[in-house]
């Protein structure tokens, strides 16, 4: 037969849709899916949400020219979103930093070698260290590095200086669904799989617009709704119509910080109904005030103050939903929560996760398939990377606490490094980091330097005003494949390889990792973070602790990945089991815990016969009689808490002043503070600009009309920003997405920088502001990037 | 030009007049359905991403029997050889 090349690529592309979809082809069809018109098919994995969509890279004469989903990813199932297709399109904008660049005396950057700028940085380090002391300079990461990276990283600093003054950008996502899974369950990350989603009856999504941040997950659940409305229910807690609640039975349009309120009343209402699992209360639960151990009678007399009516006083949460909530997640079950920042991004994060995994506990609707308490994550390789690498100032690999003696010790050994080299204290987390960097001369500002990779904390802290000046005073060295709000404060740019330019392994929510092969060469000198990571121990002399400064990336990763495995082999998280052999040839990847090369990983954990940890002596001691234990549990009793955790509600409610509730988030388009997707003409295209979503209710008070220019000012700062009068935000609440870079529109110059007092995760979502009307509507459609690495920061710091 | 791999998902029960109406879409070439009818593998071709999504657009709005429409491979290695001749924003 012959076809036209367009007509090859035709039929390829509809062979792999309906491969997807499990429908089978025609002949023809189906041979052509199996033909190539790229040069080759590369397996990766998407870079932009913690979905973890598997794809395949399409490149030709060195170039990638396509993407498709991966049909036999169990994250996707060869479908994908507008970010997953456009996104990776950003790597070949002519923004791309492709060498390294020191700034010089007059504030410009200069072209150097990399072994200029590289000895720069280092003997300013080891400057700095000896001056100083060993924790003068930090390390800041990102929940989108390989995991390689992350781990090679935390190796230098905790291993190779001495100093946990590691950090990363998933303390600003994630930390809280870190806190509520240790204190709940003793280990962290969830039990079950994305499989439950096919699996559930009822879906309780909290705090997670997930239509547009997590759209493939929407998409898995949205698709058992539509087919099969009477059964499946959908409930969601949100204060916002988003397009996610559109298809909910329930919707709990609680204020928001309140929510704490909403489920301890939903679980008064499954104790008062019955909607409850004995056994797992008597033989799974453990009732906690937080500082005291009380049996059920004294849950069950706590929740007395949370009846629906005083609830919906509390929360303007209607008392009928909630009723019908509990209804429903207790009798319709199996019963699978999701969330994400909406829950964890508040002073009261871990609690809030308490709160919902009490649920689960008190119904027995977890270590059972459909039924889940689930966190997702919003960054890539948050869960895979720093979590599970321990890339934070208070944990090693493994996700285990440094303060440990034997955790240290066992770290100590996997590493080679004599005895007490770790330093038992936890270092500063990402807000205390960054509020104590600063100038030599500053001495209220114990760290000088610091290392950034693949996040822009100038524009995503909160209170940015706050942090800014330590940022342009202190020696900063920053990787990136753009330039960003961050690069504009820096003393030394290292140019990045993108994913597909040096491939490794991400994690996703699932305990899922999955490798990425290298696809095309970076642009011009980029190299990879490990690259960079390996020669700047190897300059600092830790060329022994990390010996992978080869420049052949699939070298360097593996080596680096076997040395990760090696160092959790008999952990809980342990990974020992995925080889890079594994990994690349497996469509899907693997979960962990992973113990072996024969292990087929593991969907869902806690329960004998499917979590291999069950019946690993040396790694956890479990009676031989459980089915289902938590073997995390730190009494080794195999139970969870129940936490009786009081109502606390948002940090700086509204008040006469500042009587608005603001609350931040993403759009589907946009990803993070936009340096990537703005990059993408379409997607620049279809979200320009951010803007305030404002209820007509407020708007008519206010006088503002849709596209008027809206000043929002809180106590920290203020932005303006055009009004968009929509429903979707109930009266009294403000939402504006927060991915653009334009100095009037950056959010973060107003959100609060009150943490979680367990997480340190800052209250992003839940801040009080005041708005009145600016001025008449105008065209700020400017899809704003910092296009030259010498644009000037908008104002002096 | 950008050629996809796309699921239409439709309403239950409405594949023939949603085949018919497709004909009138000559960017749009049917290829085979799934057993509940409720889901149509397609192929969209348009000048770029900005067209395709206009296309989808139109689909949503001309067919209301269309619920979703997602993509499942997309080829666009023309656009690619665009953007790397300068910023077109
Ligand atoms: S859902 Fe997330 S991981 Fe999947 S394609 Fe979209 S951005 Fe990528």
């Amino acid at each position: 037969m012959n076809m036209t090349r367009r007509e090859m690529i035709k039929l390829s592309a509809a062979a792999f849709a309906a491969g997807a979809l499990n429908i089978p082809v025609d002949r023809d069809a189906g041979a052509a899916g199996d033909r190539i018109e790229v040069d080759k098919w590369v397996k990766g994995s998407c870079r932009f949400c913690g979905t973890g969509c598997g794809v395949y890279i399409g490149v030709r004469q060195g170039k990638v020219v396509g993407v498709r989903g991966n049909p036999e990813a169990q994250t996707n199932f060869g479908f994908l979103c507008v970010k997953g297709f456009k996104g990776y399109m950003s790597m070949y904008h002519p923004d791309r930093l492709k060498y390294p660049l020191v700034r010089g005396a007059d504030g410009k950057y200069k072209r150097v070698s990399w072994n200029e700028a590289l000895d720069l940085v280092c003997k300013k380090f080891k400057e700095l260290q000896q001056k100083f002391g060993k924790d003068a300079v930090a390390f800041y990461g990102s929940g989108q590095c390989m995991t390689e990276e992350s781990y090679t990283f935390n190796k230098l600093w905790k291993g190779g200086f001495g100093s946990n003054m590691v950090e990363g950008n998933p303390r600003l996502c994630m930390a809280s669904a870190v806190g509520g899974y240790v204190t709940t369950f003793g280990t962290d990350e969830p039990a079950g799989a994305y499989s439950d989603i096919e699996k559930a009856r009822t879906f309780f999504i909290v705090g997670s617009n997930m239509s547009e941040c997590h759209p493939i997950i929407f998409r898995r659940i949205a698709r058992r709704k539509l087919k099969d409305p009477d059964l499946i229910n959908v409930i969601v807690c949100e204060p916002r119509l988003t397009s996610t609640a559109r298809i909910a039975d329930v919707w709990l349009p609680a204020d928001p910080g309140t929510d704490l309120a909403v489920f301890h009343c939903m679980a008064r209402e499954l104790i008062k109904n019955g909607w409850t699992d004995k056994w797992f209360i008597e033989n799974l639960c453990r009732f906690n005030t937080g500082k005291q151990v009380v049996d059920f009678k004294a849950y069950v007399e706590f929740l007395e103050q949370f009846t629906p009516e005083a609830v919906e006083k509390k929360t303007r949460c209607p008392a009928a939903n909630i009723k019908e909530a509990a209804r429903l997640f207790g009798s319709q079950g199996p019963t699978m929560s999701l969330w994400t920042m909406g829950l964890n991004q508040r002073t009261r994060g871990v609690w809030a996760n308490n709160l919902v995994h009490n649920l689960h506990l008190i119904t027995g609707n977890i270590c059972v398939d459909g039924a889940d308490s689930f966190s997702l994550t919003g960054q890539p390789n948050a869960c895979g990377g720093v979590r599970e690498t321990g890339a934070l100032s208070h944990l090693l690999p493994g996700t285990r606490p440094v303060t440990i003696p034997e955790v240290r010790d066992q770290v100590e050994k996997a590493w080679g490094l004599p005895p007490g080299k770790i330093d038992p204290n936890p270092g500063a987390h990402t807000m205390q980091m960054f509020a104590s960097l600063g100038a030599e001369s500053d001495a209220k500002k114990p760290i000088k330097g610091m290392l950034i990779t693949t996040t822009n904390p100038a524009q995503s802290l909160p209170n940015g005003h706050k942090y800014w000046k330590g940022m342009k005073e202190a020696f900063l060295v920053v990787l990136d494949i753009f330039p960003t709000r961050t690069t504009q404060f820096a003393d030394v740019i290292l140019p990045a390889a993108f994913i597909y330019e040096k491939g490794g392994v991400y994690g996703c929510s699932e305990r899922r990792s999955q490798l990425t092969s290298k696809c095309v060469d970076p642009p011009g000198e980029a190299k990879p973070d490990l690259w960079i990571g390996a020669q700047i121990a190897k300059r600092m002399g830790f060329e022994k602790l990390i010996p992978w400064n080869g420049d052949d990336p699939r070298t360097a990763y593996k080596m680096a990945w076997d040395d990760y495995r090696n160092c959790v082999k008999l952990t809980e998280h342990t990974i020992f089991g995925m080889t890079y052999e594994r990994l690349e040839k497996s469509e899907a990847g693997l979960q962990w815990p992973c113990p072996d090369e024969k292990s087929p990983g593991t969907e869902r954990r806690y329960v004998r016969g499917r979590d291999p940890i069950m019946d690993m002596p040396q790694i956890v001691k479990v009676p031989s009689s459980a089915r289902i234990y938590f073997y995390g549990d730190k009494n080794h009793e195999g139970k969870a808490n129940v936490f009786l955790r009081p109502y606390k509600g948002a940090e700086e409610p509204p008040d006469d002043e500042y009587n608005f509730f603001l609350t931040t988030g993403r759009v589907i388009e946009q990803w993070h503070s936009g340096t990537m997707t703005m990059r993408v003409p379409e997607i620049a295209r279809s979200q320009p600009n951010a803007y305030v979503e404002i209820n007509p209710t407020d708007a008519e008070k206010h006088r503002i009309r849709n596209g008027d220019l809206v000043k929002i000012t809180s106590r920290r700062g203020f932005c303006i920003l055009p009004a968009r009068v929509v429903k979707v935000s109930l009266p009294g609440i403000l939402f504006v997405p927060w991915f653009d870079q334009d100095w009037d529109r950056m959010i973060n110059r107003v959100t609060i920088d009150a943490f979680d007092a367990g997480s340190k995760q800052p209250e992003f979502k839940i801040c009080a502001v005041k708005i009145s009307r600016f001025g008449d509507p105008k065209d700020v459609a400017d899809m704003k990037i910092i296009s030259s690495v010498d644009e000037p920061f908008p104002v002096k710091v | 030009m950008v050629i996809t791999g796309s699921a239409l998902f439709i309403e239950p029960g409405t594949m023939d007049a949603v085949l018919e109406k497709l004909r009138r879409f000559h960017e749009v070439t049917f290829h085979v359905h799934s057993e509940s009818g409720t889901e149509l593998v397609v192929n969209l071709e348009a000048d770029d991403t900005t067209d395709l999504e206009s296309l989808c657009s139109r689909l949503k709005e001309e067919i209301h029997q269309i619920v979703d429409i997602t993509h499942i491979y997309v080829n666009f290695e023309d656009e690619i050889e665009r953007m790397q001749a300068g910023p077109a924003r």
